[in-house]
């Protein structure tokens, strides 16, 4: 079996990730995507290992799993602060910084 | 000879229908993920693409990575996800409003598809085969991790450590104003 099979799944994978990033606006849907990003790269790494006959590259997907937990935890409790204060959960209607609003 | 060329032969045939299984799974989990409404049918995607991708760490011989993407992205964080949408609780019409969303999803796809290719030919460019090599047990990690990888490692730790007090200060449900000393309250 060839890697070109997992080099495809992994390509596919970032850039679902990627076109939901850019196009949805549910915040929960973009959180999620950048996970399915981290993890097509996670992928990646692991098929990489298995190319080159080399466990490195399953001990950094390791440590990026613990990343990817980090950003989870932190993500979701921004959710949560934002829906408490504005109640919405659209990433339209936080755009202060960008109108340099307070 | 012509045996161990057959059960080489099935060998292969049933790596690849595996594959194709776990892959389609994937890619549906994460197309439900993008397009559905409903918060909680994206976080049951989000659910099937992360067990899959537990199936295909092993498929790829790295044991160790199947158990902890099961025990981690699927038990920790796929769950915490869950959790937060049900306990958000959003009302359908409170749901962002989004009329243009296939639109918008047709033209990023165009503009991702290069980004893609570009990543799928640089990886196929330079390796053509998988190298025989025993399975990424817990032992050879573990070695691994404590010797080669031991500050990335630490430096994980300490990450891991600073997110869980992050969010535990974020999501707190005010911020104490300081304590007024007592003499300065009469």
């Amino acid at each position: 079996m060839s890697p070109n099979l997992f080099f495809l799944l992994a390509s596919l994978l970032f850039s679902i990730g990627l076109v939901g990033l850019v196009s949805r606006r549910n915040l929960f849907v973009l959180y999620m995507s950048i996970e399915l990003m981290l993890s097509s790269i996670n992928l990646l790494l692991a098929t990489f290992s298995k190319v080159l006959g080399d466990a490195s590259g399953s001990v950094i997907a390791l440590l990026m799993i613990g990343v990817i937990a980090a950003e989870a935890a932190l993500f979701l409790a921004m959710i949560v602060h934002i829906y408490r204060s504005s109640r919405s959960v659209d990433s339209d209607n936080f755009t202060a910084l960008a109108q340099g609003k307070e | 000879m012509e045996r161990r060329l057959v059960v080489q032969g099935i060998e292969n045939l049933l790596e690849i229908s595996i594959f194709t299984i776990l892959a389609l799974f994937m890619l549906g989990g994460s197309i439900t993920m993008i397009m559905s409404r409903q918060t909680i049918f994206s976080a049951f995607g989000f659910l099937v693409a992360m067990i899959a991708l537990a199936g295909i760490f092993a498929l790829l011989d790295a044991r160790f990575l199947a158990v902890a993407q099961i025990m981690v992205s699927v038990g920790a964080i796929v769950v915490l996800s869950i959790l937060t949408v049900l306990t958000i609780n959003m009302r359908e019409e409170n749901l962002p409003y989004e009329r243009h969303k296939y639109k918008w999803m047709f033209f990023s796809f165009i503009l991702a598809l290069p980004i893609t290719l570009l990543i799928y030919k640089s990886a196929t460019a330079m390796y053509e085969s998988f190298k025989t090599m025993e399975a990424v047990t817990s032992k050879v990690v573990g070695k691994l991790l404590f010797s080669e990888w031991v500050l990335a490692f630490e430096i994980v730790s300490v990450l891991l450590l600073a997110a869980m007090v992050g969010a535990i200060v974020i999501a707190r449900k005010e911020i104490p104003k300081h304590e007024i000393p007592k003499e300065e309250r009469a």
